[in-house]
């Protein structure tokens, strides 16, 4: 029998059990639509996490932070996410870093441009009306070095960052001049704000503040800041933090190398780490970049594995409907095999139709899947679990695409390999005996 | 004459549970181009044995089935697939494919002989002219009477110009009348077209119509006698 009589014979089969065939390929849908939006919103996620990450800390920057396990195993990892623009974090047993390291480390390599420290600490703000706001963090930064590092993001919406402020200028996030975004202002450019810090370095703790003027709200930057300014920041000058936090351990060193290439990032680092003697961490964007495809490689693994067992239940359901199938049809096989029909064509003819099968159900699935990423996504940018701060747009990427296409089509091949060489199998004058 | 069918001490023995059945006790039979022949016997004689084995649907336990003086026991599965193409089966239940038109179901056996699309289809025609069901060729099997679909079942047989036609009880379940117009068919086409004729049959009626007449009893050929 010729290929196309072959497809022809197995769609007429399929055609005369319609609602039962639209059961079994149902089964191939949800398996398939759960394994491409599961997928595709990973790798949006990814995406965005990588952006967020790049504009945060570019692949020319390193950052400097106390303790030598900041990208260490499962911990430091988890402390990437965390906000603030924080990377990593030391332990408490480890050596401070100082504001003036930054000379030391100039001095370190002709590679690198610049360094600046910056310190942070979580803390408050009081506005005008006296209305008191949780701040993700007040930083301590140089502002003209800060900008030049940053030159995308610490950007002035409204007021301008000075250049040489005085002690009392600040700069804030988007963020916390309106909150929600919604144009129900906390404070605007030109207001005067106080800022408290609990100073918890003596017993008992005691709330320190100090009166000062908001200079510039930044453009607004989205995303969760990872490394870099983001939308909840308070800015001061680096020497108002020295003196308001009464320390000059600053929290993270940023580096800026004269080049991006990977050996100058690594002969950098290890030029910072030794100088410390392995007593800091130096975060690369790399570092952080393969971290990150690593964490979601597994987060891929184990979605696409639970969305796999879906499939798996379907194409049980493929094998028993063909074995249902099958039976019914033992005195149809029959009159073929008399007709001279050759038993690996009958095995064809089933497996045909599993194809069909699994083909519609895939293609449906990759439509229906990409559909369902596309709606969860707009449900998470709206507010949702991860708030506004992210948008996720899901991507489809070829190997996804065609990965679940040959997965749907392979599973439901496989599940009908035993029916369908049980249907060959069947001997001509048994099957035509059949009632 | 060609030499088409022939039987050489046949045996078959079936297990019936644990109990060996002998269905063949040594059967001699020969089967020449043109012939008309009727394997008469009641149930339990050992004809529809005789009938599978003629068709190559089975083998023999013991001795030989040449079929074109090739013995099938000697054939692979595939190779008996190739051979039940040159013989034409008309059973009598019809055994149509339902969901298929009458056209449909003779282009079947066609397409499982390899023709193209554009041949059968015309080839699908002329047979439907044949058995007289021009008209019909568009229904399926539920809109047609017995009488009919044993027609498209005969022009479904001769679609790929078998070597015989080998026919079980072929008007077992249709009326008299009707079963008598189909006996002129098969009678027309012996005659006017040379089709070589293998009933099997227990209806002496139906016999008589044939050229030659097999009595099968209890697992032998007690006559073989030309009508």
């Amino acid at each position: 029998m010729k290929i196309p009589d072959v497809f022809s014979y197995s769609f007429s089969a399929i055609k005369l059990r319609k609602l039962r065939a639209a059961l079994t390929t149902l089964g191939v849908v949800i398996g398939i639509a759960a394994i491409v939006a599961l997928l595709s919103i990973t790798q949006g996620l990814q995406t965005t996490i990588t952006s967020q990450l790049e504009r945060g800390l570019a692949a020319d920057t390193l950052i400097v932070v106390p303790g030598s396990s900041a990208l260490g195993g499962a911990a430091g990892g988890g402390e990437v996410f965390g906000g603030g623009g924080r990377i990593g974090g030391g332990s408490s047993s480890s050596a401070p870093l100082y504001v003036n390291y930054t000379n030391q480390i100039n001095a370190l390599s002709p590679d690198i441009v610049t360094s600046l420290a910056v310190i942070q600490k979580s803390g408050y703000i009081q506005n005008g009306s006296g209305v008191i706001r949780q701040v993700t963090t007040i930083v301590g930064v140089n502002f003209s070095q800060y900008a030049s590092a940053y030159s995308t993001t610490f950007v002035a919406a409204s007021g301008s960052v000075p250049v040489n402020p005085s002690g009392n200028e600040i700069v804030v996030g988007a963020r916390v001049s309106d909150p929600r975004l919604n144009g129900t202002m906390f404070v605007h450019a030109d207001d005067n704000v106080s800022i408290i810090w609990t100073n918890n370095t003596i017993v008992p703790f005691v709330n320190e503040t100090y009166t000062a003027h908001v200079s510039a709200v930044l453009d607004r930057i989205g995303g969760f800041g990872l490394g870099g300014p983001s939308d909840t920041g308070v800015y001061v000058p680096l020497s108002q933090a020295e003196k308001f936090f009464g320390s000059d351990q600053a929290d993270e060193i940023i580096v800026k190398l004269k080049s991006s290439d990977a050996a100058v990032v690594n002969s950098t680092s290890k030029a910072i780490t030794d100088y410390f003697g392995n007593q800091v961490s130096v975060i690369s964007a790399t570092a952080v970049q393969s971290l990150l495809s690593t964490i979601f490689s597994t987060i891929s693994l184990f979605l696409g594995g639970i969305a796999a067992i879906s499939l798996l239940v379907a194409g049980i359901g493929i094998m028993n409907i063909m074995i249902v199938s099958l039976i019914e049809r033992t005195r149809e096989i029959g009159i073929l095999k008399a007709l001279g029909m050759k038993s690996r064509t009958v095995l064809y003819i089933f497996l045909t139709e599993s194809v069909i099968i699994g083909l519609i159900g895939a293609v449906i699935g990759i439509v229906s899947g990409w559909v369902l990423a596309n709606v969860v996504s707009l449900f998470l940018g709206r507010g949702g679990i991860i708030g506004s701060a992210l948008t996720i747009t899901p991507i489809l990427t070829p190997e996804v695409l065609l990965g679940a296409l040959a997965f749907g089509v392979g599973i439901s091949v496989i599940f009908a390999l035993y029916p369908a060489w049980r249907a060959s199998k069947l001997k001509p004058v048994e099957a035509l005996r059949y009632e | 004459m060609a030499l088409i069918v022939e039987a050489v001490e046949l045996k078959k023995i079936y297990m019936l549970g644990k109990i060996p059945v002998e269905a063949l006790r040594g059967v001699n039979l020969k089967v020449e181009s043109g012939d008309f022949l009727a394997i008469l016997g009641p149930s339990g004689s050992g004809k529809s044995t005789m009938l599978n084995l003629i068709g190559a649907l089975d083998k023999p336990t013991e001795g030989k089935m040449l079929i074109e003086g090739v013995d099938i026991s000697t054939l692979n599965d595939n190779q008996l697939a190739d051979l039940r193409r040159r013989i034409g089966f008309v059973f009598q239940f019809f055994n149509l494919i339902p969901r298929f038109t009458a056209r449909d179901n003779i282009e079947l056996s066609m397409s499982i002989a390899d023709m193209s699309r554009a041949e059968r289809r015309k080839r699908a025609e002329e047979l439907l002219e044949t058995v007289g069901l021009n008209d019909r060729m568009n229904h399926k099997p539920a809109e047609l009477s017995g009488g009919e679909q044993q027609r498209v079942a005969i022009a479904r047989a001769l679609a790929n110009n078998p070597r015989f036609l080998l026919m079980d009880e072929p008007t077992g379940n249709i009326d008299s009348k009707t079963a008598s117009e189909i006996m002129r068919l098969i009678k027309r086409l012996n005659e006017e077209k040379g089709v070589t004729i293998i009933m099997v049959t227990h209806d002496q009626h139906l016999a008589r119509e044939a050229k030659r007449i097999v009595q099968m009893f209890d697992g032998v050929i007690t006559s073989d006698m030309v009508n």
